[in-house]
C-alpha cells in the first residue's frame, strides 16, 4: 500500500461514528418500509371509475353557480368572488360569512392566542429552566439549602416541564374539541386551544433560552443581592427578549394556520365557513375560502417575516 | 478633581439603546394587537366561566386523568371490537402509518423543491459556465426554475392539511392514500422551504475548496454543499414527524380511524376515562419522536 492510500485508510477508519445515528438510520429505513407496507394503500381505488366520476363533479361543481356549463370567465369569476368577500351567502337554509369577516374573525383568533401563549410561556419559562429551577440558583458553591427545599424545586421544575410537554402534545384540534365541551360554542375554546398548545411549545422554547444565558452577569447580580425575581426580570428577560420576540412570532405563523382549520368545530370563523360550504355542497363557496385561508397564511408569513427582520436589526 | 464638560464626554462608556426600549415598539404593537383582537372577538368572561352542569363535566373529564381506562366497563363493550388498549394499539399504529409514509413522502417533495428552490446550484458567476448555452440557462432558465419552485412551495404550504383533507373527501372520497397526500402536500411544501434555507445557510467552505480543486458543479453540491446541511436536514425532518403524527391523530375528525377518530367517539359516549386512555397514547407517541429527535440534535451538535 501506497503511504497516500494508508493515510485516507486511517482517515476513514478514524471518521466520527456514533452507533446512535447508525441505529436511527437503520431505525428510519425500517419504519418506513413497515408502514408502506402495513398500510395496505389501495391505489386501484383511487383511479377507480367511481373516484374519478366524483372528481369529474367536483370540479364541475368548484366553478362559480354563474359557469355551470359555460366556458370559463374570469370577469365573471371574479366578480361572483367580490359579492363573496364582501357579503358572503344569506340564504333561507343556511348563511355563509363573508369573506371579510371570517378573515377578520380567524386572524383575530391567533393574535388573541399567541398574546396569551406568548406571557403564559414567558412565566413558564423560569421554573421550566434547570438553572432558574433550583435552590440555590446563580449562588456559588453548592448544597446550601435544606434537602426539602431542593427536591421543591425539583418538583418544580418536573412537574412545569411535564405541564409544558403534554400541553404541546396534544394538538389544538383536539384541545378545541374538548374545550367547546366544556365551555360551550364561543370563540373561547379556539383561543384557548390555540394558546395551550403554543403555549407548551414557547414555554420550551423560552426555557431553552434562559438556560443558555451567560451564566456570569446573573451571578453577579444574585452577588449583589438581587432575588431571583429581580434576576429575571431586570436581568435574564431584557437579554433574551430579542429570542423570545423571533420564537413568538415564528409560532404566531403557525397559530394562523392553525386558526384557519379550527372553526370547522362550529366555531364561526375561515373553517366553519369552509366546512359548511363543504357539508351543503357547495364546493365553489368552499373552494374560496380555502383561497381566503391561504391568502390569510400567506399575510401572517409575511407579516412575521418582516417583524423577525426588524427585531434580528435591533 | 473636577472634570470639565469636554472630559466627561469622552470618558463617557459609548451609550447602547437601554434593552427594552429598543425592541419596545414592537411589543407595544403585541399588547395592542391583543387587545383589538379580544375586542374582536367579542370576548368576555362570562364564556368562559362554566355553568353548574359544565364544570361538574370538566371536573369529571379531569378526575380520570390519573386514572385512564385500561379496559372496557363491563356490559359497555362494543360489539366486534378488540379490547379497550388493542384498539389504542390499533389507532396509533394507523396514526404513525400516516405520519411516516406521509413523512417519507414530503421528504423526497421537500427535497427536489428545496434544491430547486435554493440559489446554491445556480447563482454565482454565470461566465464559468463553457457554453454559451450553459450561460444562458444560469442567466434566465434557472432563476425561472427557482421562481415559480418558490411559488408552489408557499402554494403548497398555505393550505393547512386538514383542509387538503378535506379537498380530498370532497373530490374523492374516503380512501387512506388521500389522508397520507392531505399531509404530504403541506409538510413537503415546509420541508422544501427550509430545506432550501439550509442549503443556502450551510458553511461554503468545504464547497470552495472542492470548486477550487476543480470539481464539477454536481461534485461540489453533493460532496461539498449537502454534506454541511445534511445534520440540519434530518433534525428537522424528525421534528416535522413530531407534526405529522399530531396531523395524522386529527385526521380521525374527518372518518380516518387514527387516534382522533376514537378521541371524538368516547368523548361523545362521555366515556372520559377512555378519552384519556387515547390522549395518552398519542402523548406516548409524540414523547418518543420527541426524545429521538433531541437525541439526534444532540449528537450532531457534538
Amino acid at each position: 500500500m501506497t503511504a497516500r492510500a494508508t493515510t485516507v485508510h486511517a482517515l476513514h477508519a478514524a471518521r466520527p461514528r456514533s452507533r446512535f445515528l447508525r441505529f436511527s438510520a437503520v431505525g428510519v429505513a425500517a419504519l418506513v418500509t413497515w408502514a408502506w407496507w402495513a398500510g395496505r394503500f389501495d391505489v386501484a381505488d383511487l383511479f377507480s371509475a367511481r373516484r374519478e366520476a366524483n372528481l369529474m363533479r367536483f370540479l364541475e361543481d368548484v366553478r362559480p353557480p354563474a359557469l355551470y356549463g359555460k366556458p370559463w370567465d374570469w370577469g365573471v369569476a371574479l366578480d361572483w368572488a367580490a359579492t363573496m368577500f364582501t357579503s358572503g351567502h344569506q340564504g333561507a337554509a343556511f348563511e355563509l360569512p363573508s369573506g371579510w369577516e371570517a378573515l377578520r374573525i380567524t386572524l383575530a383568533m391567533s393574535i388573541a392566542a399567541i398574546v396569551l401563549a406568548g406571557l403564559v410561556g414567558l412565566v413558564a419559562a423560569f421554573p421550566a429552566a434547570r438553572t432558574f429551577a433550583t435552590a440555590d440558583a446563580f449562588l456559588p458553591g453548592s448544597e446550601r439549602s435544606s434537602v426539602a427545599r431542593r427536591r421543591a424545586w425539583t418538583a418544580l421544575l418536573i412537574g412545569t416541564r411535564g405541564a409544558l410537554l403534554f400541553v404541546r402534545s396534544i394538538p389544538e384540534y383536539i384541545w378545541a374539541y374538548l374545550l367547546i365541551g366544556m365551555l360551550g360554542i364561543s370563540a373561547w375554546p379556539a383561543v384557548v386551544a390555540l394558546a395551550l398548545h403554543n403555549a407548551g411549545t414557547l414555554g420550551k422554547l423560552d426555557a431553552e433560552t434562559v438556560e443558555n444565558l451567560s451564566p456570569r452577569a446573573l451571578r453577579a447580580l444574585r452577588g449583589a443581592g438581587a432575588s431571583r425575581e429581580q434576576i429575571a426580570a431586570f436581568a435574564a428577560i431584557p437579554s433574551a427578549l430579542s429570542r423570545f420576540l423571533l420564537y413568538f412570532f415564528y409560532r404566531w405563523e403557525t397559530c394562523v394556520r392553525e386558526a384557519t382549520v379550527l372553526g370547522m368545530l362550529g366555531i364561526v370563523s375561515l373553517g366553519y365557513a369552509l366546512n359548511e360550504a363543504r357539508i351543503r355542497g357547495r364546493y365553489h363557496d368552499m373552494l374560496f375560502y380555502v383561497l381566503m385561508g391561504a391568502l390569510l397564511v400567506l399575510i401572517g408569513d409575511l407579516v412575521s417575516a418582516i417583524a423577525r427582520r426588524a427585531i434580528r436589526k435591533a | 478633581m473636577a472634570r470639565s464638560p469636554v472630559m466627561r464626554a469622552t470618558l463617557a462608556i459609548p451609550r447602547r439603546p437601554p434593552p427594552i426600549r429598543a425592541r419596545g415598539s414592537v411589543l407595544l404593537a403585541i399588547l395592542g394587537l391583543g387587545v383589538w383582537a379580544f375586542l374582536a372577538l367579542d370576548l368576555t368572561w362570562a364564556q368562559v366561566i362554566p355553568t353548574a352542569a359544565g364544570l361538574r363535566q370538566i371536573g369529571e373529564f379531569f378526575s380520570y386523568a390519573l386514572r385512564p381506562a385500561l379496559s372496557y366497563q363491563p356490559g359497555e363493550v362494543p360489539d366486534g371490537s378488540p379490547s379497550l388498549l388493542v384498539q389504542a394499539l390499533l389507532s396509533a399504529r394507523l396514526t404513525l402509518i400516516f405520519a411516516v409514509t406521509a413523512m417519507s413522502l414530503s421528504v423526497v417533495i421537500g427535497g427536489v423543491l428545496g434544491f430547486l428552490g435554493s440559489t446554491a446550484w445556480w447563482s454565482g458567476d454565470a461566465s464559468g459556465s463553457r457554453t454559451a448555452i450553459g450561460r444562458y440557462a444560469r442567466r434566465t432558465v434557472a432563476p425561472a426554475i427557482y421562481a415559480t419552485t418558490r411559488v408552489v412551495i408557499t402554494l403548497m404550504r398555505s393550505v393547512h392539511e386538514l383542509i387538503w383533507a378535506v379537498l380530498f373527501l370532497a373530490a374523492l372520497g374516503l380512501n387512506d392514500l388521500s389522508a397520507v397526500i392531505a399531509i404530504a402536500i403541506p409538510f413537503g411544501g415546509t420541508l422544501a422551504k427550509i430545506f432550501s434555507e439550509m442549503i443556502d445557510e450551510a458553511p461554503r467552505d468545504a464547497a470552495d475548496a472542492l470548486r477550487g480543486a476543480g470539481a464539477s458543479g454536481a461534485q461540489v453540491f453533493c460532496l461539498g454543499l449537502l454534506p454541511r446541511a445534511l445534520p440540519d436536514m434530518s433534525a428537522y425532518a424528525l421534528y416535522r414527524l413530531e407534526c405529522a403524527l399530531r396531523s395524522s391523530a386529527i385526521l380521525g375528525f374527518f372518518g380516518w380511524e387514527t387516534l382522533g377518530y376514537f378521541v371524538k367517539q368516547e368523548w361523545e359516549n362521555a366515556d372520559y376515562d377512555q378519552v384519556w386512555t387515547y390522549l395518552y397514547t398519542l402523548l406516548l407517541l409524540v414523547v418518543l419522536v420527541e426524545w429521538w429527535s433531541s437525541g439526534l440534535r444532540r449528537r450532531f451538535v457534538a
